[in-house]
């Protein structure tokens, strides 16, 4: 979240003109989203040449900073130096300095499925409130998870098809939780598709065919055909 | 469901087993849909004359490639109906699946009733006196034998009477203008395609299709019958009798061998995401419902219940070691559903549904994803599994968030999978925005098209490497394996492992194919 680093600067904005002042003002009102500048350009009336000499300026004054729109390449925000990029432009929680974090993502999948296994060994039933508990407890790092952070993590492990969502119905295994709370549980296909999987791989990506980049131009008697690919060839090499 | 590819494999098929000629005349009902024989001599090449077109029809016909049809003239009309020809798409290809119909029959039948079945798959049609004749020239079973194992077959359903040599088709069902909705339409379901209308009409009622013929022997009694049985059916089919003996003509059922298959996928799949035990319930429920399935390829069985369940669960070794608690709590789990597995059977008061539309899917679910990570990788998989789950268009930024990928890398990936046909694309320009917005989406029957046809290539690209690597080795086959040495043997073998590896995918693919098309 945005944070005011600084209350109220006095007004060191001596010495700027009346535009100037007028797009600070928005600028400053934007908080941790900033302003564009057709934004600033609807807000102000101010023509458009007049908007980038004012921001030119500001910039100069160091009193906003550009920021890059993670959600929308192209489209740069205009910030009070005070205020730190909200959620929005950043990208989340999972971004830092502009790049998703995937090795700390990937480490907390990996976390995730520990536990998840300790649980399902002891036949006890994992809810997002025992994963939370297992962070709290082990995760002294200082870097504190939200419960938010950890449910998204389960939520991706589901996504790659490790973990399921199964709804609590109350009965036999499931008398620690609510009717209709979300638990969660190993599919039993580890590393997403590949290797030890209790579900088969499908047939057609077994077949070179089946992962080809070229099989929309494969004929069989053109540049590219069966008779001729390099793919059987390497596949066929007994 | 035919797609490009799939009309190309099926002329593949052709030539290979009937060669180029026939397949030209096949390829042109492929193509163009219904034709008269005269405008197929007209389409097809000018070597082929109007004679040699009828000849290649009769063949088709025979080998059930091709059936024979006319549209009733409008009313008043003077015009004598032509007869069109329609190819069956499906048929053809089911002559790349005959091992599997012979395992289906050996396993339920034995090996006796297997060979009648093989008669018939390589010869289309045949006569119970043909069939007798046939195993004269061969290790000599008896005609007994023979007609036990033919009536067994036909009990069973898995050989069938042939069809009306050439149905009638309604002329007033032709237009479009059928009002949809309300209460008729609903009970009966219009058939969809012209192929489908076409087959219903050339099918006889059960009676004649499956009779008891044993009973009598004369056919001249089942063609009385045949009349007052079929009576009430919207067309009368006439039973083709136009055999040289004027003997009843049989041909393999494909709708119930595919039946069996259709059932025994089902039963695998439960197996594997569920287990031995559910697994062997599921097939005792199947077992009971299937004398029950009107349709071809029903969505749902009927309700069975529990204490016919159990009677036919107990009928076999791996059944009867079941306790009714155990049966009952696979029963639970067969209806429990999660993110992972949807319910494959439906409780319905007492009684229990199988799902036979959400067992397929899950396994169609896993041939699509699999492609999907192997072609596409990991953040791909995430967000075609995110898209699919969500089953609406989603703009690019909340499926990196959704997936958590990186937000640079998420259009490329997605655009990717757009341009091979796997997702679905739309753009959303918003006023004061420089860039439009893009939307994604899963269209399941889009992707299934598209990888059907993808399918029906590779298994096209299959044969085509066999029939290369064949072709290449021609002289080293004619030479026998006992006389074999050294560098020659070696090069033998390895002939060997790589047809061995082709076939058995292209056997394995086959199963996919119908996974996506018959199931
Ligand atoms: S035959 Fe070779 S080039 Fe053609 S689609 Fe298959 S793998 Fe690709």
């Amino acid at each position: 979240m945005s944070k005011r680093k600084r209350p109220e600067p006095k007004s060191s904005s001596s010495g700027i003109n009346e535009d100037e002042k007028n797009i600070l003002g928005l600028i400053r009102s934007k908080q941790g989203k900033g302003a564009t500048t057709s934004e600033m350009r609807s807000a102000t009336s101010i023509q458009q040449s007049l908007i980038t000499k004012a921001i030119t300026s500001l910039k100069k004054s160091k009193l906003i900073k550009e920021v890059p729109n993670m959600n929308n390449k192209g489209i740069k925000h205009f910030l009070a130096v005070e205020f730190e990029p909200c959620k929005e432009l950043t990208g989340g929680d999972w971004y830092i300095d502009g790049a998703l974090d995937v090795s700390k993502i990937e480490g907390l999948k990996e976390i995730c499925v520990k536990i998840l296994e300790r649980c399902e060994r002891a036949k006890k039933v994992v809810t997002l409130d025992v994963v939370y508990k297992y962070f709290d407890k082990d995760g002294g790092d200082g870097d504190q998870l939200s419960r938010e952070q950890i449910r998204e993590i389960l939520k991706n492990l589901v996504l790659d098809n490790v973990v399921m969502e199964v709804k609590s119905n109350g009965l036999s295994g499931f008398s620690a939780t609510r009717i209709g709370e979300i638990c969660y549980k190993l599919t039993g296909k580890k590393g997403c598709g590949g290797g030890g999987g209790e579900a088969r791989d499908g047939a057609f990506a077994l077949v070179p065919c089946g992962v080809c980049p070229h099989i929309g131009i494969c004929t069989p008697d053109g540049l590219i055909s069966p008779m001729t690919c390099v793919y059987f060839q390497k596949w066929l090499d007994f | 469901m035919t797609t490009e590819f799939g009309i190309v494999y099926a002329g593949h098929i052709i030539t290979s087993h009937f060669g180029s000629v026939v397949s030209k005349v096949c390829d042109c009902l492929l193509r163009r849909g219904p034709l008269s024989s005269r405008e197929i001599s007209r389409l097809a090449e000018s070597d082929i004359n109007h004679n040699k077109v009828k000849d290649i029809l009769s063949l088709l016909i025979q080998h059930n490639c091709v059936q024979a049809f006319s549209v009733e003239p409008p009313d008043g009309s003077e015009s004598k109906a032509t007869v069109q020809y329609i190819a069956l798409f499906n048929s053809i290809l089911h002559r790349e699946r005959y091992s599997k119909f012979s395992k289906v029959v050996k396993e339920e039948l034995g090996p006796e009733c297997v060979d009648v079945l093989d008669g018939l798959l390589s010869n289309g049609r045949l006569t119970l006196e043909q069939m007798i004749d046939r195993d004269r020239d061969r290790d000599s079973k008896g005609s007994e034998v023979i007609k036990d194992s033919l009536e067994k077959l036909v009990a069973a359903r898995f050989v069938e009477r042939v069809p009306s040599p050439e149905p009638v088709l309604g002329n007033k069902e032709e237009g479009p203008a059928k009002k949809r909705g309300g209460k008729a339409s609903k009970i009966f379901k219009e058939p969809e395609t012209l192929e489908e209308r076409v087959l219903e009409a050339a099918t006889p009622v059960d009676a004649i299709r499956f009779p008891f013929i044993f009973e009598q022997d004369s056919s001249s009694t089942l063609a009385d019958e045949d009349s007052n049985i079929s009576e009430g059916k919207r067309k009368q089919p006439e039973v083709d009798s136009s055999g040289p003996s004027n003997e009843v003509i049989w041909r393999p059922n494909f709708e119930e061998l595919i039946r069996r298959l259709r059932h025994k996928a089902c039963v695998e799949i439960v197996k594997e995401r569920r287990d031995e035990g559910c697994a062997n319930v599921l097939k005792a429920m199947l077992e009971v419902g299937r004398s029950q399935e009107k349709k071809a390829k029903p969505d749902k069985s009927v309700p069975v219940s529990m204490g016919s369940i159990y009677e036919e669960l107990i009928k076999t070794e791996a059944g009867r070691e079941m306790t009714q608690e155990r049966v009952e709590a696979c029963l639970e789990q067969l209806s429990a559903t999660s993110s992972y597995l949807p319910a494959f059977v439906i409780e319905s008061d007492d009684s229990y549904i199988v799902d036979f539309k959400s067992i397929i899917s899950v396994a169609q679910k896993d041939e699509m994803e699999s492609v999907v990570m192997r072609r596409y990788g990991k953040e791909a998989f995430r967000m075609f599994r995110y898209l699919s789950q969500e089953d609406r268009f989603v703009e690019t930024d909340k499926i990196a968030d959704a997936a958590l990928t990186e937000k640079k890398d998420t259009p490329q990936i997605l655009l990717k999978m757009w341009k091979d046909g796997y997702l679905h694309m739309q753009k959303l320009a918003v006023t004061g925005v420089y860039m439009p917005f893009l939307l994604w989406k899963v269209n399941k029957l889009i992707v299934s098209r598209q990888m059907l046809d993808e399918m029906y290539h590779a298994s096209l690209n299959l044969s085509l490497r066999l029939t290369h690597e064949k072709g290449s080795e021609k002289e080293l086959l004619l030479l026998p394996m006992e006389k074999l040495e050294g560098a020659l043997k070696e090069r033998r073998n390895k002939y060997r492992a790589k047809s061995v590896l082709l076939a058995s995918t292209k056997f394995k693919l086959d199963d996919a194919i119908m996974l996506f098309h018959d199931f």
